[in-house]
């Protein structure tokens, strides 16, 4: 447990850190602070990357991975951007197919028994696929009334947003869900053992990532105010990123949702760091890449010292 | 067990390739099955470096850029020269290996998971990449492979095929016929078990990402020698193909059983299914989908994971 803390807690430093860092070199660089418009769009552009994240966080809990979300957000970019003009009531027809391609994961890695990075593996195709027959080109719109309401350009509303999924996310790790979501990751065989379902929450934990991804795509739309059938890609990595940089463990069952929060606006950060530095654009996946590693040597790190001090 | 793993790869090849013949007049012809192994050859050597570190339990993300970083090296220092050709070569296999031996530092020494040491690894090789060559604007980034190089592709049996012959007999014999090839399988079977019995764990794992590394650069040589010019990105559907190559071939993704016959048999079967689908005429979004749920029959036909209790 406590190191579970403490591997939470490394996800939160690495945000200040990079909070500190951005501050620092923004002011340098402009000779003023920033004002509340940089951080609004901060934090419009890290919400789609903060859902996925704790939708991947999740079946990194339960010692998985799931590489589909890059194709359903693709999916649900599409079906959003087509569709959301004509009827406010397809949002939630998106948020239902996103939950329907989780669960499909969840069925095959639960009770088909397919190692989770191979099924995603495979559907990710699939999605892709299936959101290029949506939206073949770029394109489609979004209403503004949505749009507003989502991520407003003048005013924070999105923090309310970003507010709900930290509190979903608080009440979830309480229930006898969460404790399972736990329970499977630290040592499924042990799990199953003492009477856990462990192929029903896994589907669970799924079927929630495909939502995460679903809310990701209506959230991404309304910030680009247009589709495109390959926007979910860059996601597949960042959303890993975030993950690891949050301080959640790969083996599984250490770790919070949280830290992938905090891991997902960091790496945004980062990316406004290199462009406030004045670095060129190219070497931007170079310092993103080194940030990757050391955020999480860093960890190693401090684990090993912990372990001294325990010791000594 | 593994054995008939590799059985079932080479009967999934077979039967792709049948009911394309059949549904296809001409599609199992020698010259469309020539350009199928030509094809199948470029992530047939990805997929031979994704294998080494798949069998000890690891995953090489940072394929994708080694193998572009590694194309444009080869033709940013042979300027299209055949003078410089061999120098060229061993300095983009040698760039493979330093990034594939940084990779098993951070992995065995540092303790960084495969997945997060590996990612980053690709982040920096494109950020270094895009960057050194000015996004491949540079002076000499218009430069061709050498002419020798190209030759590779030509004739009635490319030379490329018995390259990759030769590199599927370097892996049978390594994995094989070797002490390091028994030390392999015993690391991706137990890693404690077999650092318990006098294996050098670490070194095993140092090895196999470096030569992850040199295959990586090795289809980027390949690939430019293909299609002439290097491009940006193009390593990006290897990183994917890999892992389905490694898996559709018989590789158990836990680590510790596969061969490289098998892996041989799934990049054909990958490469005959998007082929099919294209001399179909099947839009992309089809193709894609397709794709996927023929890696999932074969998924459920042989690579599933046992029973719980």
């Amino acid at each position: 447990m406590r190191d579970a803390l403490r591997r939470v807690s490394l996800g939160y430093l690495v945000l200040a850190a990079t909070a500190v860092a951005y501050i620092v070199v923004y002011t340098s660089r402009l000779g003023r602070f920033p004002t509340s418009f940089d951080y609004l769009s901060i934090l419009n552009t890290t919400l789609p990357l903060v859902f996925v994240a704790i939708g991947q966080s999740l079946v990194v809990l339960t010692g998985g991975i799931d590489l589909s979300v890059g194709g359903m957000v693709s999916v649900c970019v599409a079906v959003t951007a087509t569709t959301v003009s004509s009827s406010i009531t397809w949002l939630f027809v998106v948020l239902a197919i996103g939950t329907a391609c989780g669960a499909l994961n969840g069925l095959i890695v639960a009770y088909g028994r397919i190692a989770p990075i191979l099924t995603t593996l495979a559907t990710l195709s699939i999605f892709t696929g299936l959101g290029l027959r949506v939206l073949p080109v770029p394109g489609g719109s979004i209403p503004q009334e949505v749009r507003l309401v989502l991520t407003n350009p003048a005013t924070p509303t999105g923090l309310i947003w970003l507010g709900l999924a930290v509190a979903g996310w608080l009440v979830l790790r309480r229930t006898r869900f969460g404790m399972r979501v736990y329970a499977i990751g630290s040592d499924e065989a042990s799990a199953r053992a003492v009477g856990v379902p462990a192929a029903a929450v896994k589907l669970k934990v799924y079927a929630l990532s495909g939502l995460c991804s679903a809310l990701a795509a209506v959230f991404y739309v309304s910030t680009t105010t247009s589709g495109d059938a390959n926007a979910g890609n860059p996601f597949i990595l960042t959303s890993i990123a975030s993950v690891v940089v949050g301080g959640v463990a790969f083996s599984g069952g250490r770790g919070s949702a949280l830290g992938a929060v905090a891991g997902a606006v960091a790496l945004t950060l980062v990316i406004d760091i290199l462009f406030f530095s004045g670095i060129d654009p190219l070497y931007q996946s170079l310092f993103q890449g080194l940030f990757l590693v050391v955020a999480v040597l860093l960890g190693t790190v401090a684990a090993l010292a912990a372990r001294r001090r325990r010791q000594a | 067990m593994s054995s008939r793993r590799v059985l079932y790869a080479l009967g999934g090849t077979v039967a792709v390739l049948l009911v394309g013949a059949i549904l296809h007049p001409g599609f199992a012809s020698w010259s469309s099955l020539r350009v199928m192994l030509v094809v199948a050859s470029f992530t047939g050597f990805v997929a031979a470096g994704q294998m080494l570190v798949v069998l000890v339990g690891g995953i090489d993300l940072s394929i994708p850029w080694v193998l572009n970083g590694a194309a444009i090296v080869l033709t940013t220092s042979s300027l299209g020269q055949t003078s410089r050709a061999p120098l060229a070569i061993l300095l983009a296999l040698g760039v493979g290996a330093l990034v594939g031996l940084g990779n098993g530092m951070g992995v065995a020494w540092l303790g960084v998971p495969a997945v997060v040491m590996t990612l980053g690894m690709n982040g920096v090789m494109q950020g270094l990449t895009l960057g050194l060559s000015k996004g491949l604007t540079c002076a000499s980034c218009g430069s061709y492979a050498p002419e020798p190089l190209r030759g590779l592709f030509d004739g009635a049996l490319p030379a490329q095929l018995f390259l990759w012959a030769g590199v599927g007999l370097f892996m049978t014999v390594l994995l094989t016929l070797t002490t390091f090839g028994r030390r392999v399988y015993a690391v991706g079977v137990n890693p404690r078990a077999a650092f318990l019995s006098g294996v050098g764990v670490r070194g095993v794992t140092v090895a196999l990402y470096t030569l992850s590394g040199v295959f990586a650069a090795l289809a980027g040589i390949a690939l430019v020698a293909y299609g002439g010019q290097p491009s940006l990105g193009l390593g990006d559907p290897y990183l994917f193909e890999s892992i389905a190559a490694v898996v559709v071939g018989g590789v158990s993704i836990l680590g510790g059983r596969g061969h490289y016959l098998g892996v041989i048999a799934g990049s054909l079967t990958l490469v005959a299914v998007t082929t099919f689908l294209q001399a179909q005429r099947v839009p992309e979004y089809g193709r894609l989908m397709i794709y996927g749920l023929v890696i999932l029959a074969i998924l459920f036909a042989y690579g599933r994971e046992k029973a719980h209790d």
